[in-house]
This record gives structure tokens, sequence and C-alpha cells, in this order.
């Protein structure tokens, strides 16, 4: 797929692990280690407003489109 | 008291068991009664299987026997082949009532409907054969015990499991992508 997740760039900038992200977005880490795999088919809108708030980022920071 | 679909499912378990050895038997004793009859005493073909007397066909002619034996056999196989499978998916307990559009319930569907096509399929051109031999002149026992009659049921549920087949491929991509979305 073209879009690429960013979320380990975002997570390293912001010296987050992924335990901590799980507990203050409230996703498990199942989960999010799908969406940092780049796995994820879609992401609802809230997950993505409670990562953006707890990374204090940009939509565009967690998300990438390449084209192929 | 309601029957909860675990207490079906068990139900259908033990049946399917019970059918599958049946089958099987029944399978077992064509493919036996084929070879001794062509292989060891043709006076098999008098005593084929309970009230198939095919004494007459084999007077007529060994080839003919030997489609005749042949297609009965398959069909026997296949049905047996069709009931491994649902005994199969009930002690494997691959069906989970709670995500039901997995992978493996869309396989059991397709291979379901394609052998049901299969046994459809065969069944009419082993009816169509047998009508043949009796305007030949061959004295031959009733289509119902020779199991070849039910071919056009076969292959409506063959159709019908397709069509099921089809809709369950399209399940299991919902299901995914719902599974995959964070």
């Amino acid at each position: 797929m073209s879009i690429i997740v960013n979320l380990d760039v975002m997570m390293a900038k912001r010296k987050m692990s992924l335990n901590e992200l799980s507990e203050k977005v409230g996703l498990t880490l199942s989960n999010l280690s799908i969406l940092k795999t780049g796995k994820a088919k879609a992401i609802r809108f809230n997950t993505l407003d409670a990562i953006c708030k707890v990374l204090d980022c940009h939509p565009g920071d967690i998300l990438e489109y390449k084209n192929e | 008291m309601k029957i909860s679909t675990k207490q079906m499912l068990n139900v259908l378990y033990v049946l399917s068991w019970v059918i599958f050895l049946g089958l099987c038997i029944e399978a077992g004793g064509f493919i036996f009664n084929a070879f001794f009859t062509q292989v060891l005493n043709p006076v098999g073909a008098k005593y084929f299987w309970q009230e198939i007397d095919l004494s007459s066909l084999y007077k007529y002619d060994h080839v003919a026997f030997f489609t005749e034996t042949f297609v009965m056999c398959a069909i026997a196989v296949m049905k047996a082949y069709l009931f491994y499978l649902i005994v199969k998916i009930l002690y494997d307990k691959k069906l989970n009532t709670y995500q039901p559009f997995n992978e493996e319930t869309g396989r059991f569907v397709l291979k379901v409907s394609y052998v049901s096509l299969l046994i459809g399929a065969i069944s009419w051109c082993g009816c169509e054969f047998t009508e043949w031999l009796v305007r030949q002149g061959v004295v031959m026992p009733d289509i119902q015990y020779l199991r070849l009659s039910g071919g056009d049921v076969w292959l409506l549920m063959g159709v019908t499991l397709f069509v099921i087949a089809q809709i369950f491929q399209r399940g299991i991509e919902i299901q995914t992508e719902n599974d995959l979305t964070i």
C-alpha cells in the first residue's frame, strides 16, 4: 500500500515506548503493533485523534503517502 | 427449553459420524464387490449389494459392468468424502460462532459445493448410462438401488452452496477489514 505509517518515528521522537502509548491512548498492544507494522487496513478518526493528542503531532506526521 | 447452537452442533456431529460410517461401509462394499466380481468370481455380480443384481449387465458386457460399478463406487466415495469434510470441521471445532466468517469455513463451504456438483454431474451421467443400458435390453435394478438417483438435487445443492461460498468470501473480506481497523 502507498500509505506508510510512521508511528515508530514519532514514538522515537517523543521517546515514548509502545507500552506507554498503549496505556495513554487506550489501545491494546496487539492493535498498536498492527498499526505500527503497517498491517492495518483502516484507522478510525477517534484513534487518530487520541494518538495525535498523546504524541502532540498532526495526522500527517504519522501517515505518509508514497507513490509506488 | 431453547436449543443452543453448541447443542445443535453436537447433535449434527454425532449424526455426521453415523452417516459417514454408513457411507464408508457402502463405498467399501461397492469397491470390494466390483473388484471381487471382475477379478475373482463373477457370481458376485448377482449379489452385488443388498437388492442390486448386476448379473444381466455382467453377461451383457464386461466394460459396461466396469463403467457402471466405477460410477457407483465414485459416487459412494465422494458422498463419504463429503461427510468426512463435515465430520472434520466439526471435530476440529473450526466453526467459530463468534467469528463465523473465517478462511477455514469459507474453504469448507467451497469444497462441499464442488463435491456436491461433482456428485450431481456423475449421478446424472450414471443415470443416463443406466437408461441407455435398459434400452439395450439389459435387465437393470432401479436407479434408486444403484444409488444413482437424485443427481438433480445434488446439482441444485452444489450450485446453491457455490453461491453461498461466493457471498461467504465477501463476508470474510469484510470481517478481515473490520478486524484490521484500529
